[in-house]
């Protein structure tokens, strides 16, 4: 059965998200066969609909409007509904972000859809849109599909792995009209990028005796900064003075529990596994390769941190500007 | 003001999952307010005390969320309201329908809802609420203030804050950092008892079984194990590269 | 038999009881879960965060968070509502001191004011006393102490050498003496102090802190509960006012007894909290040590550790809410509008001393035995102070001591036992009397097998035993049995015992019955493994003491007798503790 999928992109700094491509790609999957068609917001951009293009896309419409540069769920609905009225897809994408979980609702609400969120992958199965998505903070999974025919999806970026799927696209202007906005942003402030807070880090970034000095930490902080993350530390760094004794994960320090925890240069005495073994991700670094951390890791480096951890902070800063 | 914070219980995600004949089992598990909706709760008592009105906690749940209803009243809530019928089961859409019959009829100024709830993850009930009511949202909350007719809020967007301006009615979800959630205090837990707790069936809504589900859960399942550690191989450059590569594709959220 | 209906303590001793008569944790109503979980967010969010801090003796820190407990209601529960409390059932402030525990010194601070400090004017203040100083002991806005013992005086609590001398006027009494290991001293507001009259009426005053002449004496370095205050409290000719005499003249006896009796309640409650964090670090310890390629919960020998503390929890938890179920019973029916219902409330619980005496020491005792095995469980970082078992180890030692030392409590158990005889309560010589026949009676219907039969029988065995020995011990002694220490501790022992194994056998049916076998399993193993040890106990208690008490021939009838009340088939206790301990490594904390 093929369909008409609809995917609603988006951009940051000018560039598409990586979510888009990701929405490109499961577009691709769940049209079987048929159509995909893209939106950009936003003046048109021979650079971005080639990109939408090489993902899938055939028909690009092109909305430009002053009241889309900066999202509000009114506009951003408004504008939607009138798509969605004109193309009439049996399938829409988007990315969960700030918008996308914002106005999906909303706009399915309207249309009386049914909508499935927050999706880590989407795929079909006889005939019917299948949405995976993760439950209870992503200790399980849970299948949803649609009744009725149209099927209305958010995606979480950084799971389904890009297709190309090169098309020429048709470029289609398209003007919407937009009212009654009833909700308006002032001001929008922009996150400073370092001073995150241990205890809420998504990423940790932690050193050990190993980091060999206060100056040793440098390196790691320049990795957690990259990430958006924090940088920690074992009570063998802090006793020895290499940092302030804030930032000791462990039995007698914080206990952490961030998404990625990097270990660099820490043995892994049991009082540090205290403190973050149930991070999501842990990755070790350490020269011994029979340092008790690598059995708690996912991810092993043996070598040495001061050779590994800015390779691995030069390869993050490529891979997240790719995004 | 009538302030209304629709909340739920949800299942402590301290808890472990056990997964029964393709559903999370809940036979046994503790259950507890949605922590998100706690912040609303919160806010609503905050900006009642500050600006006079009542606040009522509404749910739509089986008999125990009878007991995520008192808690709130315990917290301060002037009322609540459990909409509990076995011929509405559905998803998102057929709850927000429900709570915005509900809200409707007794009339409102301000709606506040959690971000999402920690065990669906699906953010969308407060939202769609929101359109049935035709009235303006602002999602994803951090700080909020109320002058007369005017709410100025801080919207948390990926990190970036949004001050955003809208008039009432409004409804806003409510996000970490918005405030610190009080504890209902003993007193607070007994004059509870005494408080109103209203239950409304889908005849008392005048809705009938015409709301359909839109969306079926088809399975849940537990995620495959953690595969056993993995020591990279290959010279350094390979490592790291195959490192940045497998937490790239992890859907971890960096930045 | 009359006593039915009655509130009377320790009349367990002489019947069955009834297991619906029973209060147990399965029966707390939603409201007393909400006051547990408000007690427990506390302390989680705002206390142990700050734990370091505390146990570095931070006076402000300590006074700051008894405040905000007192915001949240915490330290009102005994507080009529009148005076600004609560005047919550004891079941819930048994709950909230349980709930408390994790605290560690923290709550022991909480407990000493809201307890010992607050319920002598709970109990025996007049209107005017109570109205000036409730509402605020109640919000935690002012924090009270207790000053009972002083340094010649600790378990002999009633020769006290502090002196209070009446004023010409008859406006002022003057204080002198000197007060020892006070909890609270360094930042309470209001003191409760024992001093004799003419050096002879033993008599109870509320003194404060700001009064002339009130000063203290140093921090005690402890061993344990480093973040309480332990300071001698110095009387130097204090002007207390004669409308801060608590109670009457003469009577502070009374008093003094009467709020140990709760204080022994309370300790229990909160030792039983301590017990079951406890079990939780250990447990989640042996889940997160490895040895041997294998993680150590899944080594037998972990497993029967943990298994042993999960039972003797579980055997005091049964014991702690029964007790406060019985003190709700004798609470109830009082007239609340009259004026003496503080000393009536007194005297209800003081029905029950022996109870709480009982709960003292099995719960102080048994929280040592959970602490040691659960250092024992985590080996060498047991030893070290980056564990909180470490902590809990040493913390958990000064409950022997305080409340009366355990051999006091021993003691106080057979002598309550005794008056209550004497006075008629409890027909315990026309119980002697009696028993050669309700032992036939017993060995007639002997159960040869069935569920739940064998345990039931062995509780109301151990009850024939103990009053088979009280009656030699009556024989041999007369009144003088009260010299003999050693028998009166075994005695003591053996009424510890029957309370505990009837305890849990009566909770276990109830849940039974209300949850079903599956559900109920894990419960019925332990009580199985709670019965048949302590029935082990209660065995070798009778046999000494009978070798004490007769001797030859006579001994020899007497110990076949007694093996043959106490005949039993042993239960597989090595699968029961395999099992049980299994389930608590599994759920890595107490469990039911
Ligand atoms: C940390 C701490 C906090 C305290 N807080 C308070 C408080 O707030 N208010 C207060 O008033 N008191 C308080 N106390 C005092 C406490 O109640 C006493 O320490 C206790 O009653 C024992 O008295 P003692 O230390 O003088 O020991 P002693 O009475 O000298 O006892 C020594 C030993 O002799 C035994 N013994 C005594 N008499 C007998 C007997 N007749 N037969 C057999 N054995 C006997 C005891 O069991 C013990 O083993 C506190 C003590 C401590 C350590």
């Amino acid at each position: 059965m093929s369909r008409t999928v609809l995917v609603f992109t988006e951009q940051k700094d000018g560039r598409l998200r990586h979510v888009t491509y990701e929405s490109l790609t499961a577009a691709c999957r769940v049209a079987e066969g048929g159509e995909v068609v893209a939106v950009l917001f936003g003046s048109r951009q021979s650079e971005q609909v080639e990109e939408v293009g090489k993902y899938g896309a055939s028909r690009v419409y092109v909305v430009s409007h002053d009241d889309l540069h900066q999202y509000t769920p009114d506009a951003y609905k408004q504008a939607m509904l009138q798509i969605i009225g004109e193309v009439d897809p049996d399938a829409i994408i988007m990315g969960h972000t700030a918008i996308g979980k914002d106005v999906a609702p909303r706009v399915a609400a309207r249309l009386g859809l049914g909508l499935i969120t927050d999706c880590t992958d989407v795929c079909t199965d006889s005939g019917e849109v299948i949405g995976v998505r993760p439950i209870y903070a992503g200790k399980a999974f849970q299948k949803k599909k649609f009744i009725g025919k149209k099927s209305f999806v958010t995606i979480r970026a950084n799971n389904i792995e890009l297709q190309e799927n090169a098309q020429t696209p048709a470029v289609i202007p398209f003007d919407v009209t937009i009212k009654d906005v009833r909700s308006v942003v002032r001001k929008v402030i922009r996150r400073s990028a370092s001073g995150v807070d241990l205890s809420e880090a998504n990423v940790i970034v932690s050193g050990g005796r190993g980091v060999k000095s206060a100056e040793g930490f440098r390196p790691l902080q320049e990795l957690a900064d990259v990430l958006g993350g924090a940088v920690g530390a074992s009570r063998g760094a802090c006793d020895a003075g290499y940092c302030d004794y804030a930032l000791q994960i462990g039995q007698t320090g914080k206990v952490v529990t961030p998404e990625l925890y990097i270990a660099c240069g820490i043995s892994g005495a049991i009082q540090h596994l205290a403190g973050m073994s149930r991070s999501k991700i842990v990755v070790a670094i350490n020269k011994d390769p029979e340092a008790p951390i690598f059995q708690v890791a996912d991810y092993g480096i043996v070598g040495d941190l001061f050779q590994v951890v800015p390779k691995l902070t030069e390869a993050f800063k490529r891979a997240l500007e790719e995004k | 003001m009538k302030i209304w914070v629709c909340i739920k219980q949800t299942f402590d995600t301290e808890e472990k999952i056990v997964i029964e004949n393709g559903k999370v089992d809940e036979k046994d598990a503790e259950f507890i307010i949605n922590p998100y909706d706690e912040y609303a709760i919160e806010e609503a008592l905050q900006l009642r005390d500050e600006l006079g009105g009542e606040v009522t906690v509404i749910t739509v749940g089986p008999d125990r969320a009878e007991n995520a209803l008192r808690t709130a009243l315990a917290m301060g809530a002037d009322k609540a309201a459990l909409i509990q019928d076995p011929s509405l089961v559905g998803d998102e859409c057929v709850l927000a329908r429900m709570l915005a019959e509900a809200i409707r009829r007794e009339g409102f100024d301000l709606i506040l809802g959690g971000n999402f709830a920690v065990d669906s993850g699906s953010g969308q009930v407060a939202i769609r609420l929101a359109e049935e009511l035709d009235i303006p949202h602002i999602g994803s909350v951090t700080g909020l203030n109320v002058n007369g007719r005017q709410a100025i809020a801080k919207r948390d967007a990926e990190g970036d804050t949004e001050a955003v301006e809208s008039t009432l009615p409004v409804l806003i979800t409510a996000q970490q950092g918005l405030n610190e959630p009080r504890y209902p205090s003993l007193p607070g837990i007994m004059r509870a008892k005494r408080k109103p707790l209203e239950r409304l069936s889908a005849q008392d809504l005048g809705l009938s079984d015409s709301l359909k589900t839109k969306t079926l859960i088809i399975e849940e399942y537990l995620p495959p194990e953690k595969e056993a550690g993995k020591i990279l191989e290959g010279d350094l450059d390979q490592q790291v590269q195959e490192l940045v590569e497998a937490l790239c594709g992890k859907g971890l959220s960096f930045n | 038999m009359a006593l039915k209906n009655k509130a009377v303590g320790a009349h367990f001793l002489i019947e069955e009881t009834e297991k619906s008569s029973l209060v147990t944790p399965e029966d707390f109503s939603d409201e007393q879960r909400m006051f547990a979980e408000t007690t427990r967010s506390f302390i989680e969010k705002e206390v142990v965060p700050k734990d370091e801090a505390i146990e570095s003796l931070d006076y402000g820190l300590t006074v700051n968070l008894i405040r905000k407990a007192g915001e949240l209601g915490l330290v009102a529960a005994d507080v009529p509502e009148a005076y600004g409390g609560l005047g919550a059932d004891k079941v819930s402030s048994t709950l909230i001191t349980e709930s408390l525990a994790k605290g560690s010194s923290f709550s022991l601070s909480v407990s000493a004011h809201s307890g010992i400090g607050t319920l002598p004017i709970v109990f025996f203040g007049n209107d005017a006393q109570k109205k000036k100083y409730l509402p605020d002991l109640a919000s935690g806005t002012k924090i009270a102490a207790y000053c009972l013992t002083e340094p010649s005086s600790g378990s002999d609590a009633l020769s006290a050498k502090t002196t209070a001398k009446r004023s010409k006027d008859g406006k002022y009494y003057i204080l002198n003496g000197e007060k020892q290991f006070i909890t609270n001293a360094g930042f309470a507001d209001i003191f409760i102090v024992y001093a004799k009259i003419e050096g002879k009426d033993f008599t109870t005053f509320i003194v404060e802190r700001t009064m002339e002449g009130v000063s203290l004496g140093p921090e005690e370095k402890k061993m344990g509960i480093k973040g309480s205050s332990t300071r001698p409290v110095i009387l130097e000719n204090v002007k207390v006012p004669a409308g801060n005499l608590l109670g009457e003249a003469g009577k502070g006896h009374v008093i003094a007894f009467n709020i140990l009796n709760i204080g022994r309640f309370k300790l229990a409650a909160g030792v039983l909290g301590s017990a079951k964090e406890a079990i939780r670090l250990s447990a989640t310890f042996a889940n997160e040590r490895t040895q041997f390629k294998k993680l150590i919960s899944s080594f037998p020998l972990i497993r029967r550790k943990l298994a042993d503390m999960n039972v003797r929890t579980y055997t005091l938890e049964s014991m702690v809410y029964r007790t406060s179920g019985l003190i709700d019973g004798a609470l109830k029916d009082l007239d609340y509008s009259s004026s003496d219902i503080g000393w009536q409330s007194a005297k209800g619980i003081a029905e029950y001393a022996i109870e709480c005496s009982i709960n003292k020491v099995f719960g102080s005792e048994t929280l040592d035995f959970v602490a040691d095995e659960g250092l024992q469980i985590h080996g060498g970082y047991g030893f070290t102070k980056d564990y909180k078992i470490e902590r809990i180890y040493r913390d958990s030692r000064i409950n022997r001591i305080f409340e009366g030392t355990n051999e006091i409590n021993r003691l106080v158990v057979m002598s309550t036992l005794q008056k209550k005889a004497v006075k008629g309560e409890l027909p315990l010589l026309e119980k002697a009397n009696t028993l050669k026949d309700e032992i036939e009676d017993l060995l007639e219907n002997r159960p040869t097998d069935g569920f739940l039969k064998q345990e039931t029988y062995l509780v109301s065995a151990a009850k024939k035993l103990f009053l088979l020995v009280l009656g030699l011990a009556y024989r041999k002694y007369g009144l003088n049995l009260q010299k003999e220490q050693q028998l009166l501790s075994h005695l003591s022992d053996l009424v510890i015992q029957i309370y505990a194994m009837e305890s849990v056998l009566l909770r276990t049916m109830k849940r039974l019955e209300k949850l079903g076998s599956e559900k109920a399993e894990n419960g019925l193993d332990m009580m199985r493994l709670a019965i048949f040890e302590g029935f082990d106990k209660t065995e070798s208690l009778v046999k000494e003491a009978l070798a004490h008490l007769e001797e030859g021939e006579a001994l020899i009838r007497r110990l076949a007798s007694v093996q043959k009340i106490a005949y039993r088939l042993p239960i597989d206790a090595i699968r029961l503790k395999g099992r049980i301990g299994m389930r608590v490594a599994e759920a890595s904390r107490y469990i039911v």
